[in-house]
C-alpha cells in the first residue's frame, strides 16, 4: 500500500506539488507565527520581573486588597529563618514601601518611596544595573535617595541636590526628613522611573519605625519552572495570616492581557488554516474523483474499503511528512535565529510606554516542545481533509466505480 | 447565444456538485471569518480613538509649548479663556475645552498614589465628548467637594462611590497644598492615562486649591471635522503647541498602520489561496470536460463563445461563494456590533489596556467591496490557466484528448 501511495504521489504531480507547498507554508507559517507571539509574551513578562517584582511575593494577606501599616508584615526575621531552609530559593528580601510627596526646591511629585537592602537588591531586581548617574546605594548611604530618571525630572532635581520628603510612618505619625539625591536609575518602565524612589532600610527604618517590618518579602527562585513548588513549601512554613504569591497571581493582569493576545493571534491565524484545510481537501477531493474507475479497479480485484482508506491516509501522510520535514528545520531555524538576535523596532518602547514596553526588542520563542504541537496540529488539520475525499470514494460500489464516465 | 452561454456557464457550473460546493464553503468560510476579524480589529481601534476624542484631545489640543515635555503648573496658557470664548464663535469649531491638570499624591487612610488632578466643566465636557457615557458607577456631579475618579486608580486606591481621599500637590506658590474629596463616580474613558491616574474636579474649586487665576488653562481641546484648522491656529497662535490627535497620540497612528499592514496581509494570503482552491477545481473541471469543449469547437462554436462560457461559469462559482459569505459575514459582523465579543472575563487585562471588556465590530462597505473585487479577480484569473490550454489545442486534437 506504501509503495502504491508514493507511485501515486509521484503520477499526480499537481495534486501533491500544491499540498506540499500549501502544507509547507502552514507549517512554517504556524512555527514562526506562535514563536514570535510567545516571544514577545515571554519577554514582556520577564521584563516585568526582572525590573522589580519578584517570581514569589510574600504579603500579610489583605496588604494588597486593602492596604496600610496594619497589614504590613511585622516579623520579618521569622520568616527568613523559614525561607533559609527551602531550597530552590536563590535570594529574598525584606522591602518596606510607602508613598509619599517628594519636594525639591521648585517641584514635587508624589513617589513610591522603598527602603530596600542595598546588598541584597542588586541579585533581586535591576535596579543597580540600572543606573544612569551618581551611585547606587550601600548599607552606610545614610539620606542617599536613589531615584527614578523621570521623577527626577519632573523634580527639576540634580545629583547633590536636597530632598524633602513627607509621608506616613509604620505607626501612622507624621513622617518627613531631608534626602540627598545620590544616583538616578532608568529600567525603561517609564512609570517605574517616573514615581519610583529608594532609600537603605537601615536609614528609612530608622524614619518610618519599620525595624522587623515589610510590606512584603520578595524571594528570587533559582528555576522559575519550580516556582509552583516553592510556592507550596513556603505556604506551608509561614502561618495563616501570611500569603504567599507566585508572579503568575501577582502579574495576572498581564499574564490575562498576554492569553487575550493569544486568544486573537490564534483566531487570526486560524483564518488560514481553514482556507488551507479546504483548499488541501478541494485538491485531494478532486484527485480521487479522477481516480474512480482507478479505485473501482482496485476494489474488483479484492483491495477491501480499508485498504482503499490505508491508501489515501498514506498518500496524504507521506505528503505532509515530506513538506513538515522541510518547513520544521526552517522554522526551528528562524525561531531560534530571532531568539537570539530580537527584532528590534526603534522607538517601540517610546510609543507604548503606558502600556508598560520597556524594550524594543521582540524576541522570538525557541521552544521544541511548542513546535511539536504546532506541526501535529498541521498533520492532524491535513489527514482531516482526507476523511471527506474518502468517504466520497467508498460510497461507490466497485463495478459502478469501475465503470464510472 | 448569450442566453444560451449563460445557461450552459450555469448548468457547468453546478456539473460536479460536490466539487463546487466545496469551493463555495471554503470561499464563504474564509471570506465570513476575515470580515468578522477586520471588524472587530477595526471596531477596537476606532472605539479606542473615539474615547481617546472625546475624553481628552479632541481633533486639536493647544498646549504652552513646553507643557507636554514639563507638565509644571507655571506652563500655562495664559488667557485660554479669552482663546475659548473666541474658538467657540468659529463656524470650524464644533465644541471647545479648557482644562487645568496637576500631578500630585492621591491618598486615603490606607493607600497612596501618584495621580493627576483635572478641573473641568462638566457641561463643557458632556458637549465635548459626552461626558457622561464614561460614567461606569455613582453620579457625575462636583456636589460637597466631589470628585471622580479613573476605574483604575480606583482599584490601586481601592476606593468606591462614596469614599474619601486626599490630593495633595504644591500649589502656584510651590506650597503644599491639600484637598479633601469624596468620590462620585468611577470613570472607564478607555485612556490608559486618565483611566490610572485621573482625577476630575470642578475647574472653578481646583483653580482656588492652586491659587491660580481662573482665565488660565494646561490645555485647550477642540472638536473639529476641519482639516485646515489646525494651521490657521499655529499662525493664529505662534507662541503655543497646536497639535492634532496623532500628533498627541503617535501611539493610535502606529497602531492603525500597523492594523492596514496586518490586515492587508491577511486579506492578500487567505485571498492568494483562496484563488489556488478555485484555480483547482476550475481546471479539474475544464480538463474533465475538454471533448465536450472539442466538440463544441469543432461544431462552429467560437473560441471566444467557449472563453466567454467558462469565465462565466468561474464567476458563478465565485460569486456564490462570494453571496454566501457576505451573508454569514454581514451576520457575524453584525452580531458583533450589536452584542459585542464578550471578554469579561479578562476584564481586568482589557481594562488595563484601555480597551472595553466588550468588544464591538465595525461594519465598512470597503470590506465587502474589497472582498467582492478580490473574489472576483481570482476567479477569472482562475481560468487563464485551463483557457491557454483549450486555445493551443486544434478541435480534433481536443475530441481525440484523453482526460
Amino acid at each position: 500500500m506504501f509503495n502504491l501511495a508514493l507511485k501515486n504521489i509521484l503520477f499526480y504531480k499537481g495534486r501533491s506539488i500544491t499540498t506540499l507547498i500549501l502544507t509547507f507554508i502552514s507549517a512554517l507559517m504556524f512555527i514562526v507565527y506562535v514563536s514570535m507571539m510567545d516571544g514577545s509574551h515571554e519577554s514582556m513578562l520577564k521584563n516585568a520581573l526582572k525590573v522589580y517584582t519578584g517570581s514569589i511575593e510574600i504579603y500579610k494577606k489583605d496588604y494588597r486588597d486593602i492596604g496600610g501599616n496594619e497589614y504590613l508584615i511585622t516579623d520579618v526575621q521569622k520568616i527568613e529563618k523559614e525561607l533559609d531552609k527551602i531550597e530552590g530559593i536563590d535570594t529574598y528580601t525584606a522591602r518596606y514601601e510607602t508613598y509619599g510627596l517628594l519636594s525639591s526646591s521648585t517641584q514635587s511629585s508624589a513617589s513610591l518611596v522603598a527602603g530596600v537592602e542595598p546588598l541584597k537588591e542588586p541579585s533581586m531586581s535591576q535596579l543597580k544595573v540600572a543606573l544612569v548617574e551618581g551611585e547606587f546605594l550601600s548599607p552606610t548611604s545614610g539620606n542617599c535617595l536613589y531615584a527614578g530618571v523621570d521623577l527626577v525630572k519632573k523634580l527639576e532635581a540634580k545629583l547633590g541636590d536636597e530632598i524633602s520628603f513627607v509621608g506616613a510612618a509604620s505607626d501612622n505619625s507624621f513622617a518627613a526628613d531631608l534626602f540627598k539625591l545620590c544616583g538616578t536609575f532608568r529600567t525603561g518602565s517609564f512609570s517605574f522611573d517616573a514615581s519610583s524612589a529608594f532609600i537603605a532600610r537601615a536609614y528609612f527604618d530608622e524614619l518610618m519605625m519599620s525595624h522587623n517590618k515589610a510590606s512584603y518579602i520578595n524571594i528570587k527562585v533559582h528555576d522559575l519552572n519550580d516556582v509552583d513548588t516553592i510556592n507550596t513549601q513556603i505556604s506551608a512554613k509561614i502561618d495563616d495570616s501570611i500569603e504567599s504569591l507566585t508572579w503568575k497571581t501577582l502579574m495576572k493582569t498581564m499574564v490575562d492581557a498576554m492569553e487575550v493576545d493569544s486568544i486573537f493571534g490564534y483566531i487570526t491565524i486560524s483564518i488560514f488554516y481553514v482556507v488551507i484545510f479546504f483548499v488541501i481537501m478541494i485538491f485531494g477531493f478532486i484527485n480521487v474523483s479522477s481516480r474512480i474507475r482507478e479505485f473501482g479497479t482496485l476494489r474488483c480485484i479484492g483491495l477491501s474499503r480499508q485498504k482503499i482508506r490505508t491508501l489515501l491516509f498514506y498518500e496524504i501522510f507521506i505528503l505532509s511528512s515530506i513538506a513538515i520535514m522541510i518547513a520544521t528545520p526552517i522554522g526551528a531555524y528562524i525561531a531560534y535565529y530571532y531568539s537570539v538576535h530580537p527584532i528590534v523596532i526603534d522607538g517601540m518602547s517610546e510609543m507604548y510606554k503606558d502600556y508598560g514596553i520597556i524594550s524594543d526588542e521582540i524576541p522570538f520563542s525557541f521552544n521544541l516542545f511548542t513546535i511539536t504541537w504546532n506541526i501535529s496540529v498541521v498533520y492532524l488539520l491535513n489527514i482531516l481533509s482526507i476523511l471527506y475525499p474518502m468517504a466520497f470514494i467508498n460510497s461507490f460500489k466497485p463495478v459502478e466505480a469501475a465503470h464510472h464516465v | 447565444m448569450f442566453k444560451l452561454i449563460l445557461k450552459l456557464a450555469w448548468n457547468n457550473a453546478f456539473l460536479r456538485l460536490s466539487r463546487t460546493l466545496l469551493v463555495i464553503i471554503m470561499i464563504a468560510v474564509s471570506m465570513s471569518m476575515l470580515l468578522a476579524i477586520q471588524g472587530l480589529f477595526d471596531g477596537m481601534a476606532y472605539n479606542m480613538s473615539d474615547k481617546m476624542l472625546r475624553s481628552d484631545s479632541g481633533e486639536i489640543s493647544i498646549y504652552h509649548k513646553d507643557y507636554r515635555l514639563n507638565k509644571i503648573i507655571a506652563n500655562h496658557v495664559t488667557d485660554a479663556k479669552t482663546i475659548k470664548a473666541k474658538l467657540e464663535q468659529d463656524s470650524e469649531v464644533q465644541a471647545v475645552v479648557t482644562r487645568f491638570s496637576v500631578d500630585g499624591l492621591s491618598a486615603t487612610a490606607r493607600k497612596s498614589s501618584f495621580a493627576n488632578i483635572i478641573g473641568i466643566n462638566l457641561e463643557d465636557e458632556e458637549k465635548f465628548g459626552q461626558f457622561s457615557d464614561f460614567l461606569k458607577k455613582g453620579t457625575l456631579d462636583f456636589k460637597k467637594r466631589g470628585a471622580l475618579i479613573g476605574g483604575e486608580l480606583a482599584k490601586t486606591l481601592k476606593v468606591k462611590v462614596g469614599s474619601k481621599l486626599v490630593f495633595s500637590t504644591q500649589d502656584k506658590n510651590g506650597d503644599i497644598n491639600s484637598i479633601a474629596l469624596r468620590i462620585r463616580g468611577i470613570l472607564r474613558t478607555a485612556n490608559v492615562k486618565l483611566d490610572t491616574s485621573a482625577i476630575f474636579i470642578d475647574a472653578v474649586r481646583l483653580d482656588k486649591f492652586l491659587g491660580i487665576d481662573k482665565n488660565i488653562a494646561t490645555q485647550i481641546a477642540i472638536r473639529t471635522q476641519s482639516s485646515t484648522l489646525q494651521d490657521k491656529l499655529k499662525k493664529d497662535y505662534p507662541n503655543l503647541s497646536v497639535k492634532n490627535f496623532l500628533e498627541i497620540n503617535p501611539m493610535m497612528q502606529m497602531m492603525e498602520d500597523s492594523m492596514v499592514i496586518f490586515n492587508s496581509m491577511i486579506f492578500v494570503i487567505v485571498m492568494f489561496v483562496v484563488f489556488i482552491g478555485i484555480l483547482g477545481v476550475m481546471y479539474v473541471s475544464i480538463l474533465d470536460r475538454i471533448r465536450e469543449f472539442g466538440i463544441m469547437r469543432g461544431i462552429g462554436m467560437k473560441y471566444s463563445h467557449i472563453r466567454l462560457q467558462i469565465i462565466l461559469e468561474a464567476l458563478f462559482v465565485g460569486l456564490m461563494g462570494y453571496l454566501v459569505g457576505a451573508l454569514f459575514g454581514f451576520s457575524g459582523l453584525y452580531y458583533l456590533e450589536n452584542v459585542g465579543l464578550d471578554l469579561s472575563a479578562y476584564a481586568d487585562a482589557m481594562e488595563s489596556f484601555g480597551y472595553e471588556t466588550i468588544l464591538y465590530a465595525e461594519i465598512k462597505l470597503s470590506y465587502f467591496t474589497n472582498t467582492f473585487y478580490a473574489i472576483f479577480t481570482a476567479s477569472l484569473l482562475s481560468v487563464f490557466l485551463p483557457l491557454r490550454k483549450i486555445k493551443k489545442m486544434h478541435p480534433i486534437d481536443v475530441i481525440k484528448a484523453d482526460t
